[in-house]
């Protein structure tokens, strides 16, 4: 096997877990897919694209200005579409119709902004590609990989090891429960739909540079949802592991079978789990809501 | 309160299904004669273009070029006296949407002409429904199976205004191998896309009459957005040039991926690498050949792409300019013969040496496709287009 198909599968596979991650985070603490997480990134994405355009910003404050207005706009998401079903407690079957209303809200808003046209980020580096060894590897990937282990170092830090992230834990793990004990659940709720509306942000970033930028762009959180299955549903760190294993077979199934086959496999795979382990590979035991 | 909102809820469902209602009314029986409008007010064309959805930058160009050139006719006193107006549907990319609309402007609206799509799937899913009405559609779908049926013979209304794709991969193949010298070649192209495919069909024919081998081949599929493996393979065999045939969005990604796999050498496509693709691109574009209908350096091209781009603030793309002439074409053809959208088309069959802007074009009654016209070859230099040189197509074998 050769070692540039690996680079390309890891690159692929850090795409997915930036995008898998947010979706996990809200799946974790509300045990719900939130299908509105994709068009987010698109959003996000956008306005850190002109802003980008408008003041000739670099990489870094265009991923804050993206990190920043997806985790603002995930706050607006959770008051308007999820709060109400939430303090409810009604039939999880509306966590789902919301989401997917809320997704297709935020596409239609980028439609209409921005047309159906596509676009590109300005060129953020020098050079486009690094070599070593005989090997090629794009400088955007690299960036981006490097980005998404540093993300998700953090985020599994501040869920270890912050008070934030007990609570965090708590909510996800009993709301009722952890109400009584004094947690404020709605903050911590909140909380949560701001690191994954500002992951959201950064996945946005990435994939408008690395896929250029139009209003479809969210529906790659199809794959996000496909490694959260094969990770553990709701398992931060087995989105991570779910998404890079996709990667690296969608890339060698390229390799050996060709691009035709390769979505089919990939469903395979994720029906496989789900009949064999439905808990995914980090055995996250979670019910699922819808 | 609740009982006010069940009653505006059951108010739009009702208004909502009754609109469902008339826009999925079955298509009236085809009139036997052509449309024939009366002989007072305004001539009608349809435009049916995909004005939203994936390909409308090549809709929304062509609608663009369509409205300017009757905007023209319009200022100058019309056609006999005649204004013309455009009605124009949006296609959004989907086949269903496409056959409706076409559907309506044939039997609702029965317009005089239509100007068509410029998207293969769409112009091969309306050619055999054409054949129940008597209106001319000016297309510009280059799939051989949009004009002409397996029999051999064109669909009696459907129309191609532009070389076929069998003339364009021919062209692309014939420069690429005897003026570049490129005998190896791969190719990587959308399977679902007919555009695609039969261009494809076409160059790999033509390149292996000339000699030349296509060392790996490589489909991909519509959602495909990583395309760096698929490069890795085709690069792998040492090839001299990939043939990339593909919609703008897909191209820009291929060449930004082939870059950054570290493939530096040529790309060779199809006219969806003319602008606005260089400046989206950036310098990943350089090194690119294309051909194109038109050559941005050409007086009467700059005097109406300097207007349009004064007017709308974005630049004109070949699509404009063959919206354009196709509107002009079908504003002589009724100057000549009156309304009657059967005498267009049969006008339209014998059009002979029409001058447009994308160059001298003549119709063959057997195929319903142009005849002899030249495409021009650019090269991508510096991010900008540079002409080559004129070729004539070959005629077809």
């Amino acid at each position: 096997m050769s070692l540039q198909i690996i680079i390309n599968g890891l690159a692929l596979g850090s795409v997915y877990a930036l995008i898998a991650t947010g979706f996990s985070l809200i799946f974790n603490v509300l045990k719900f897919s939130n299908f509105s997480h994709g068009a987010l990134m698109t959003l996000s994405a956008f306005i850190g694209y002109f802003v980008s355009v408008a003041t000739g910003w670099k990489l870094i404050p265009v991923i804050a200005v993206s990190m920043l207005a997806g985790g603002l706009i995930a706050l607006i998401g959770e008051f308007v579409a999820f709060r109400k079903i939430t303090i409810r407690n009604t039939s999880p079957v509306y966590f789902f119709v919301s989401s997917i209303t809320l997704g297709t809200l935020y596409e239609g808003i980028v439609t209409i902004w921005v047309g159906p046209n596509f676009y590109n980020f300005p060129r953020f580096f020098k050079s486009s590609v690094i070599r070593f060894s005989g090997l090629v590897v794009s400088t955007s990937d690299l960036i981006m990989f490097i980005s998404s282990v540093i993300a998700l170092v953090l985020l599994v830090l501040l869920i270890q090891k912050t008070r934030l992230g007990r609570a965090l834990r708590s909510v996800s793990f009993d709301r009722d429960t952890a109400g009584l004990m004094g947690i404020n659940v709605f903050g911590t709720i909140q909380f949560a739909f701001l690191l994954s509306g500002a992951l959201a942000g950064l996945a946005g970033v990435f994939l408008g540079i690395n896929y250029t930028l139009f209003p479809q762009l969210g529906n790659l959180v199809v794959k996000g949802f496909i490694a959260s299955v094969i990770g553990g549903l709701g398992s931060i760190s087995g989105a991570v592991i779910g998404a890079v294993l996709l990667g690296l077979i969608e890339t060698l199934l390229i390799n050996f079978v060709g691009s035709g086959y390769a979505p089919v496999f990939s469903f395979v795979i994720m029906l496989v789990f789900l009949l064999v382990r439905p808990q995914g590979i980090a055995g996250s035991n979670i019910q699922e809501k819808a | 309160m609740k009982r006010l909102l069940a009653i505006l809820l059951a108010a739009f469902m009702t208004l909502g299904l009754a609109a469902c209602g008339t826009s999925n009314q079955p298509a009236p029986t085809p009139t036997p004669g052509g449309n024939q409008p009366s002989a007072e007010g305004d001539i009608v064309i349809g435009v049916l273009q995909d004005i939203t959805g994936p390909t409308s930058t090549l809709g929304k160009m062509i609608q663009d070029g369509a409205q300017w050139a009757a905007d023209e006719i319009n200022a100058a006193g019309g056609v006999n006296g005649r204004k013309i107006q455009l009605k124009t549907y949006d296609t959004k990319g989907d086949v269903q949407e496409a056959i409706n609309a076409f559907t309506r402007m044939a039997t609702t609206d029965k317009v005089t002409a239509v100007i068509g799509p410029p998207v293969a799937n769409i112009g091969i899913a309306i050619a055999p429904i054409s054949e129940n009405y008597n209106v001319p559609v000016l297309a510009f779908a280059i799939d051989d199976r949009a004009t002409i049926k397996d029999d051999k013979t064109p669909y009696k209304n459907m129309f191609l205004f532009q070389p076929s794709a069998m003339q364009q991969g021919d062209i692309m193949a014939n420069y690429a191998v005897t003026e570049k010298g490129f005998k190896k070649f791969g190719i990587i192209y959308n399977q679902a896309n007919a555009y695609s495919v039969s261009l494809v069909d076409a160059f790999k024919k033509s390149a292996s009459g000339l000699g030349a081998t296509i060392a790996a081949e490589v489909p991909y599929q519509p959602t495909d957005k990583d395309f760096k493996t698929m490069l890795n393979k085709i690069v792998a065999e040492g090839v001299d040039a990939i043939y990339a045939p593909n919609y703008t969005q897909e191209l820009i990604l291929i060449v930004q991926q082939a870059r950054a796999i570290g493939y530096e050498g040529p790309l060779v496509c199809g006219l969806d690498a003319a602008p606005p693709f260089p400046s989206l691109a950036g310098a990943d574009a350089n090194g690119i050949i294309y051909i194109n209908n038109i050559t941005e350096s050409e007086p009467q091209i700059q005097s109406i792409a300097k207007a349009y781009k004064e007017k709308k603030n974005s630049d004109a793309t070949n699509k404009f300019f063959l919206g354009y002439d196709v509107m002009k074409i079908i504003a002589k053809t009724v100057g000549e013969v009156g309304d009657d959208s059967v005498a267009i088309r049969n006008a339209v069959e014998k059009l002979t040496g029409y001058q447009g802007l994308t160059g001298n074009i003549t119709i063959d009654p057997a195929t319903h496709q142009t005849k002899g016209l030249e495409m021009v070859m650019h090269e991508i230099v510096d991010e900008q287009p540079k002409m080559i040189k004129r070729y004539a197509v070959p005629e077809k074998k």
